[in-house]
């Protein structure tokens, strides 16, 4: 079956995960779930994806911010556009996201996500970068 | 419980009013002689220089040199007061002092009044100032000996000179030599001891009633710093509870948060038409399973909120028997435990002492630590409960064969909301309170609790509590 492209969600919230990945593949993509930062870097590398959905606050209050650094210092990686999707903002941990420096990432999706809007910015970042 | 304030500590090493008010007359009491040797020096030497008549000038410039030398030595003995004494000998040395330039004043204006025209002299009144100046700085007992020490002087001078037991200096300016009748010299005398005794006692009534007010305003100044001392300890105290609450009520709002999203989520994923017809009705379980996590939550956060606001005695403990209540929580769990293979074993020690507590709250703390030990247990593994005492404490201890907790979580497993690592990959929607609901319940009770762990191996939570009939023990 031909998919619009990979997803990946790095996310340790379960039903996050399983709640995205339902809404995206009845949008025709193909979706992969993370449950932490080195655990989903390691899929990256092992199958790139077209789109990263990353959650902030997992096992480290930052983890999201080192994996989109991680993503960015990696030359085969850093084409992949990355949507922060996250409650940081409302969160005690709203002070571990660097506001001062630039970070390797496309769009800010504040939790709860209207799942429209989950399937209209995969719709937009997915498939403008086909996989190499 | 804050106890009623004693007032003011008057042991504090504060100058009191009358103490730095009689140090700081004292020098001006120095001064104050330094300008009348300068006005005798001026008066003496004009008088010399005008007025042919002899006078006892001998005397006069010998008076003048003997209160300028003890003034000196005056000086120089208030300096060392200043700086080597201090508290109630400095006072007690100051009125010594105070006593002995007073006295000798007396004696020198005696001297230089009789060298000088005893009664004829109008410097006789000058001995009302001193008698004023000695009421001003001493206590009411010796203001009175002064005065009495004035009369006698003015008795001697004009005594001995009006009736010829001494010779008389007649002053310049007058023409003719004043003989006075004996009642006219007693009359004097008992006018000037009369007005000496009278100042006395004004003076000194005045001062008795400024003196008390200087040490009514010196409390009430030195209660308002104490005061204040109290207050500026019950803002910080303030301020670092507010700052806890917030941090509480952050916490809260973020727990609150996560179960609302998945809900959120999951019903829009179904209510939108994104999720496929197979997986609708997944998702609604979903989302009433996060709705029951949820109430579980709130229960849990009210349990912590009545907690966090109950400080030890401030609820009316009952007797409690810890061992009824393991039961009930044994009870309460068994079909569980029975599910997962979990075998159960509860050690009792006979004839248990109770404890001071609540029984809704030890049922929890019971609840709780066994619950844990259920979730993270391994399927067939082991739970030991024991509960023993020794002469002064009650402890309870809950051993499970689950999968530990890591040493760098273990400082924290009583903290709110804090769940370990290995703890959220087996129960990803616990609330993460109830180990700090058993903490704060064993806490307000006076006992502690701690937790030992191998990772891997097990855990064990051990909590003590004061026997109920420890006090009738002796130590």
């Amino acid at each position: 079956m031909t998919t619009k492209g990979e997803i990946l969600i790095i996310d340790d919230d379960p039903d996050f995960c399983e709640i995205a990945k339902a809404a995206l593949e009845k949008a025709s993509f193909s979706v992969r779930c993370a449950c932490n930062g080195p655990q989903g870097l390691a899929m990256m590398r092992q199958q790139k994806p077209n789109l990263v959905f990353l959650d902030v606050i997992m096992v480290m209050p930052d983890e999201g911010v080192y994996v989109s650094e991680e993503i960015a210092r990696d030359p085969a990686l850093r084409d992949v556009p990355v949507v922060i999707a996250s409650s940081v903002v409302n969160s005690p941990y709203a002070g571990y996201f660097p506001t001062d420096t630039p970070l390797h990432v496309h769009k800010f999706l504040d939790k709860p996500i209207p799942m429209q809007k989950l399937v209209e910015v995969a719709n937009e970042l997915a498939w403008q970068k086909p996989r190499s | 419980m804050r106890g009623r304030n004693p007032g003011p500590d008057l042991s504090v090493q504060e100058q009191l009013p009358f103490e730095s008010e009689l140090i700081a007359r004292l020098g001006w009491l120095i001064r104050l002689r330094w300008l009348a040797v300068a006005g005798m020096v001026l008066v003496i030497g004009l008088i010399a220089l005008w007025f042919p008549q002899p006078l006892a000038f001998g005397p006069l410039w010998g008076v003048t040199l003997v209160i300028g030398l003890y003034n000196t030595g005056f000086a120089l003995y208030l300096r060392s007061l200043r700086q080597d004494r201090s508290g109630q000998d400095r006072l007690r040395h100051a009125t010594r002092f105070a006593c002995t330039q007073i006295v000798l004043d007396l004696v020198s204006l005696a001297v230089l009044v009789y060298f000088s025209g005893g009664v004829e002299n109008p410097m006789i009144l000058f001995f009302v100032f001193h008698v004023i100046i000695a009421s001003i700085l001493l206590p009411r007992g010796v203001s009175y000996l002064m005065a009495g020490l004035a009369s006698l002087l003015i008795a001697a001078v004009v005594g001995s000179q009006s009736t010829g037991l001494s010779p008389h200096y007649h002053l310049p300016l007058l023409e003719q030599e004043l003989n006075l009748e004996a009642i006219h010299i007693l009359v004097i005398v008992m006018t000037m001891a009369v007005t000496l005794f009278l100042v006395a006692y004004l003076t000194t009534s005045i001062m008795t009633r400024l003196r008390e007010r200087d040490r009514e305003l010196w409390e009430s100044n030195l209660t308002c710093q104490i005061r204040s001392g109290e207050l500026e300890e019950l803002n910080r105290e303030l301020v670092r509870v507010d700052q806890e609450r917030t941090r509480f009520m952050v916490l809260v709002t973020h727990e609150l948060r996560a179960p609302i999203n998945t809900i959120y989520s999951a019903l829009d994923l179904a209510v939108s038409g994104y999720a496929p017809p197979e997986k609708t009705r997944q998702m609604l379980e979903r989302a009433q399973s996060r709705a029951d996590d949820l109430l579980v939550l709130i229960g849990d956060l009210l349990n912590l909120t009545r907690v966090r606001e109950q400080e030890a005695g401030t609820e009316t403990a009952e007797l409690v028997q810890l061992e009824e209540l393991l039961q009930d929580a044994v009870d309460f769990v068994q079909v569980e435990v029975e599910e997962r293979g979990i075998s159960l074993s509860v050690e009792i020690e006979p004839h248990l002492s109770p404890v001071n507590a609540l029984p809704d709250q030890m049922k929890l703390v019971w609840t709780n630590l066994i619950s844990n030990a259920i979730k993270y247990n391994r399927p067939g593994g082991r739970i030991e409960i024991l509960l023993e005492q020794d002469e002064r404490r009650v402890t309870g201890a809950v051993y499970d064969t689950g999968i530990g907790i890591d040493s760098d979580d273990l400082p924290h497993v009583f903290d709110e909301f804090y769940r370990a690592a290995n703890a959220r990959e087996i129960s990803p929607h616990g609330t993460g309170v109830g180990l700090a609901i058993v903490r704060r319940i064993i806490e307000n009770w006076g006992g502690e609790i701690e937790a030992a762990s191998d990772p891997g191996i097990g855990t064990r939570f051990t909590f003590s509590l004061p026997r109920a009939d420890a006090e009738r023990i002796p130590a």
